[in-house]
């Protein structure tokens, strides 16, 4: 959406919507409810949400470590002495460390890649933070990496071009668990997804 | 009468990107439609049924609802999901780097059976031999070839007359070899570039099978097969007018191959 397109709004307004518009899943209706909601808002909310854009761009940086984002570096979960430095597990993106923080299952360091191996999209290794995580492993101290990409096509091949960069080491490499998810249909699973699940079966 | 609201195809996926908050966008090369776009509802939900059928590089059959702008896939089976494949780096991104030049090479205005056919059985070809080069080169000689731009290899596209051995050039632009003499009194627009003998033989050998699977059992030395790589994958590139994203990766794919390989030998050593 350009300026072009908002000949009835205020300059000011219409870039606001033009703005909004470039955010991911924000079409050009929504852009226009949003930016009328912000206009609604009291003075000192729309410059707190102003000033959390503004703070948030200012501070975040990469951990120098884990490469999570962050705005002390090395992060909170790098910076714990309670975290098992033994085990270190690679992960997409941000949200994904959220996530499995969320389960309290995990106790070991992260590395965030950043997004993954798109031969489509033309993103190879260089274009992620693949090239700070092969010295984090270089020292002996970190015994296994799990490797926790997404189960797609792109995730499966990141995770292969991890692994064999790491063929002949004595590192201990694992990736979660592929199968059916909570609350999911055997009748309605891919053929690929259920031989996987079969393959990683356990004893009940 | 209007038509019908649904409809089914037999497709392989292309490539898929998300689309607003959960759907995904999919590409479809579709044996009764040639190339479509469609959507996935819910499909980046983590219980949703779709996805694992979705994937790209996977065959299925599809039950299809026709949209405004575009169409709805309500249901999806897999047909053949090329595990081999999909196991291996090498193979799975030659698998994308297919899938990358069908999807510029299918037109959406109509079926084509020898492309998808081709597709196929090329994808099964890497799965089995994922380190081979020859499935690849097929491919693309093929793919031009299914798509009206096969490359003349057996006379001069200049002066018709049939190639003798000697010093020969290629031309993408040009349409296909160059004999010595017509070479020389060429213009620097049809950008030349040499042609061995070798690599000659490979290409018509390549033409004179449909299938990969009918090819014989050749292995190429490295130069040979960095000639022809060079020699298709510009002319592929070519035609298609754009430059071919997954290249790149296949490229680095194959260096640090190399680089590994070596190491490994000197190790060895």
């Amino acid at each position: 959406m350009t300026l072009e397109h908002l000949p009835s709004a205020a300059p000011s307004l219409a870039r606001l919507i033009q703005e909004l518009n470039k955010l991911p899943g924000i079409g050009p209706k929504s852009a226009q409810r949003l930016a009328y909601h912000i206009i609604r808002l009291p003075d000192s909310e729309a410059r707190d949400l102003a000033n959390a854009i503004n703070a948030v761009k200012q501070n975040i940086k990469f951990c120098s470590e884990c490469q999570n984002l962050t705005d002390a570096s090395p992060c909170p979960v790098c910076a714990n002495s309670q975290r098992n430095r033994e085990q270190i597990c690679v992960v997409e993106d941000p949200l994904d460390v959220l996530a499995l923080e969320r389960t309290h299952c995990y106790r070991g360091l992260y590395h965030v890649l950043h997004g993954v191996i798109s031969p489509l999209n033309g993103i190879g290794p260089d274009q992620l933070k693949l090239k700070e995580l092969f010295p984090r492993l270089a020292d002996g101290q970190v015994k296994e990496l799990v490797i926790a990409t997404n189960p797609t096509l792109e995730g499966e091949a990141t995770a292969m071009y991890i692994s064999r960069h790491l063929v002949g080491s004595d590192l201990k490499v694992t990736h979660l668990a592929r199968g059916l998810p909570v609350g999911g249909s055997l009748e309605y699973s891919d053929e690929l997804t259920l031989s996987r699940a079969f393959q990683g079966r356990q004893e009940a | 009468m209007a038509p019908p609201r649904t409809y089914r195809a037999e497709a392989l996926t292309l490539k898929s990107a998300p689309l607003g908050e959960a759907d995904l966008l999919i590409t479809l090369f579709a044996r009764e439609w040639g190339k479509l776009r469609a959507v996935a509802k819910g499909a980046r939900r983590p219980t949703a049924k779709l996805v694992g059928h979705l994937e790209p590089l996977t065959l299925t059959r599809l039950s299809l609802a026709r949209g405004r702008t575009l169409d709805l896939i309500s249901q999806a089976e897999t047909l053949e999901n090329f595990t081999p494949l999909k196991s291996n780096l090498t193979a799975v991104t030659k698998g994308l780097y297919v899938a990358e030049l069908v999807d510029g090479y299918g037109s959406e205005a109509g079926p084509n059976e020898p492309l998808l056919t081709l597709t196929l059985d090329t994808l099964t070809a890497l799965g089995r031999a994922p380190e081979a080069a020859l499935p690849l080169l097929h491919f693309q000689l093929r793919l031009l070839s299914v798509s009206g731009l096969m490359p003349e290899l057996q006379c001069c596209v200049e002066c018709r007359r049939p190639l003798e051995p000697g010093r020969h050039r290629y031309s993408a632009a040009g349409g296909g070899v160059f004999c010595p003499a017509c070479a020389a009194a060429a213009s620097a627009e049809v950008a030349l570039r040499p042609l061995s003998l070798r690599a000659l033989k490979v290409l018509r050998l390549l033409a004179r099978h449909h299938r990969p699977a009918l090819l014989p059992p050749l292995t190429l030395n490295e130069p040979l097969s960095l000639e022809l790589n060079a020699l298709l994958s510009n002319t592929t590139q070519y035609w298609l007018g754009q430059k071919i994203r997954s290249q790149d990766f296949l490229n680095h794919l194959a260096h640090s191959e190399k680089t590994l390989a070596s190491a490994k030998k000197g190790n060895d050593n």
